[in-house]
């Protein structure tokens, strides 16, 4: 099932045919919440009460034609967002994964579909897109085995981990300058269930620069892999229902992003998500890949 | 005011005669847990839910203090911005080192009464408790300026950064954001009661031995600037906490059945303990390597930064 918030925040399903969005309001009238920051959270928790219904509504209502609508972040805001660090092997140019790491990322940096980067005024040395597989938890998670790991995802979506570098002291890249600017976490434009990514471990991941693809590569070369993620992050903290696990970027394709870019992100299943940058300095960095930076992340130079 | 939670998370307030109950009265406020009851409180203090309050405890029945079971005022931030080596050490520092924080998670935070527990599976070679000025948001920030900061503050509270020393990586995320890592209470003190922030006694004893006694008057970058850059940064809502550093002189380690508590001027003592299954025992008292090396005093780290 793709789960979609249109318009002012209606939650909505898309038909199989992924052409018209099937708006779910009434059938979601008693889930508890304050607004659109954690509703896609609680419904997440109760899913098991209200997965038939929509599928079904989803099947005999006409719905609205997708293209009439503006979609929005599907977890506006989650409770937490956990991005893992440096886990990728970089297409296998690292012989072994690197310690596993991981810092928590602001969740009022969501953004969805068609929305606007805005990057701050800070001076950093460069601003980056990292096109990641953002995972979503359905159900709390403590101290949880590899084993059953993927018994606690309730789905997948596309993610966008924006970083900013050189902003921590002495020029060092620290997480909170350096990840959790305001409108640097896109995600979207679904939020997919489980059910419809037959192996996370093999999604192809995708990302354009104004039509120019700069990012390509599979999750089979992610360096900790998922149920070895979940179990570590959840030694650590509680994983909740729709808690976003960002699970790191490749670095060989990642570039700068700069006023007026466009940016795409798809996977198969996933969908396309469409944002743009804007930079009211309109500072201009080389455009294309940094080659710098790929060939340093993967020990070529 | 003085807000806490209580027993089942009932929202109350604290008076001399002890607690008030809120959350009956405020039943037609639309708060799915109890922390968005606090928020939607802290969103509308005043131009709704002070007079309302004083509304409700001019009729209500204090429970004794003594009879109710204290729980964290916020159990559950939407966020908490911590920063990083934001003290001049009392005054060793000649200046403020370049500004600097983290996120902690907010699932980390525990309240009264209840219990650290030093996780068995990440070989810290130490944890350490850090006493810190808590500030509690009371309107949405974004792109503030110094001058106004304090517009943004519903409150203060005492909160404790509890922390895991070189584990490798050094990252935030498995030094500071450990589950039951955040003591956080054992309430909520409204701004209008705290005279000035920049000048309040911070006190954390381990076992009845103190070891942290600072003022916050050695802060380096202020509330005003803290929050102007904190906000440059990421959105500020209405019940998010800035834990705003610590003093590291008189920091220790924390180990299984210590009893910690801690105080700042004002806002009420919290007490907690400290579980280690794997019993492992560190020196007790001050750890003046951690100290001397923050306080640039020695160049030599501490052991454990040294692996």
């Amino acid at each position: 099932m793709k789960l979609v918030f249109f318009n002012d925040y209606r939650l909505g399903v898309l038909k199989k045919e992924e052409d018209r969005v099937v708006d779910m309001t009434l059938a979601l009238e008693e889930i508890p919440r304050v607004g659109p920051g954690d509703y896609m959270c609680r419904l997440i928790e109760r899913w098991n009460g209200f997965k038939v219904r929509l599928e079904r509504n989803a099947i005999d209502l006409p719905g609205i034609p997708l293209s009439e609508v503006q979609l929005r972040a599907p977890i506006p805001k989650p409770g937490k967002i956990l991005c893992m660090a440096a886990n990728y092997l970089e297409n296998g140019y690292l012989t072994e994964p690197r310690p596993i790491n991981g810092f928590l990322k602001n969740v009022s940096g969501v953004i969805g579909d068609g929305d606007t980067i805005h990057l701050p005024a800070a001076d950093a040395t460069v601003f980056h897109h990292e096109a990641e597989l953002g995972l979503v938890i359905g159900r709390k998670a403590r101290n949880i085995s590899e084993d059953e790991a993927y018994s606690y995802v309730f789905g997948y979506v596309n993610f966008i981990d924006v970083s900013a570098r050189g902003l921590g002291p002495q020029g060092a890249d620290t997480f909170l300058q350096g990840k959790s600017y305001h409108y640097f976490a896109p995600m979207g434009p679904y939020l997919v269930t489980a059910d419809e990514v037959p192996d996370p471990q093999d999604v192809k991941v995708q990302l354009w620069v104004n039509d120019e693809l700069h990012q390509d590569y599979s999750t089979s070369d992610m360096g900790h892999s998922i149920p070895k993620t979940l179990a570590w992050l959840s030694t650590i903290v509680t994983l909740n229902p729709g808690d976003v696990v960002a699970l790191g970027t490749n670095h060989q394709g990642l570039g700068a992003l700069q006023d007026g870019d466009k940016v795409e992100r798809e996977s198969p299943g996933l969908g396309r998500l469409t944002n743009y940058v804007s930079d009211p300095r309109k500072r201009e960095w080389p455009r294309g890949i940094d080659q710098e930076m790929a060939d340093r992340v993967a020990g070529r130079i | 005011m003085k807000l806490v939670m209580y027993n089942n998370y009932q929202l109350g307030l604290l008076q001399d005669g002890g607690v008030i109950n809120l959350s009956e009265s405020l039943s037609d406020v639309n708060a799915p847990t109890p922390q968005d009851l606090v928020n939607a409180v802290i969103a509308d203090f005043e131009g709704t839910f002070r007079g309302r309050i004083e509304e409700i405890a001019s009729k209500g029945q204090p429970i004794p203090l003594d009879q109710v079971h204290l729980r964290s005022p916020l159990p559950r931030p939407g966020k908490i911005l911590c920063m990083a080596a934001n003290y001049l050490e009392n005054g060793a520092l000649p200046e403020p080192k370049p500004i600097n924080g983290f996120l902690k998670s907010p699932e980390s935070v525990i309240g009264e009464g209840e219990t650290v527990v030093l996780p068995t599976v990440h070989e810290a070679p130490v944890f350490h408790h850090e006493a810190e000025l808590g500030v509690v948001i009371g309107k949405e920030a974004v792109d503030v300026s110094a001058a106004d900061w304090e517009q943004y503050v519903f409150g203060y509270v005492n909160f404790n950064d509890v922390s895991a020393r070189g584990l490798h990586p050094n990252s935030f995320l498995w030094m500071k954001s450990h589950d039951t890592f955040g003591p956080l209470g054992p309430w909520l003190v409204t701004a209008d009661e705290v005279e000035d922030a920049h000048n309040l006694q911070v006190r954390l004893w381990i076992n009845g031995q103190i070891r942290q006694d600072y003022n916050t008057n050695d802060m380096a970058y202020k509330l005003p600037e803290t929050i102007e850059w904190l906000s440059s940064i990421v959105k500020l809502e209405p019940g998010d906490l800035i834990a705003t550093g610590t003093n590291h002189q008189g920091l220790g380690p924390i180990q299984n059945g210590d009893i910690m508590e801690m105080e700042i001027d004002g806002l009420g003592r919290i007490t907690v303990n400290v579980k280690d299954e794997l019993n492992r025992e560190w020196h007790r008292g001050v750890d003046t390597d951690i100290a001397d090396w923050v306080a640039g005093r020695s160049s030599e780290p501490p052991a454990w930064a040294r692996r």
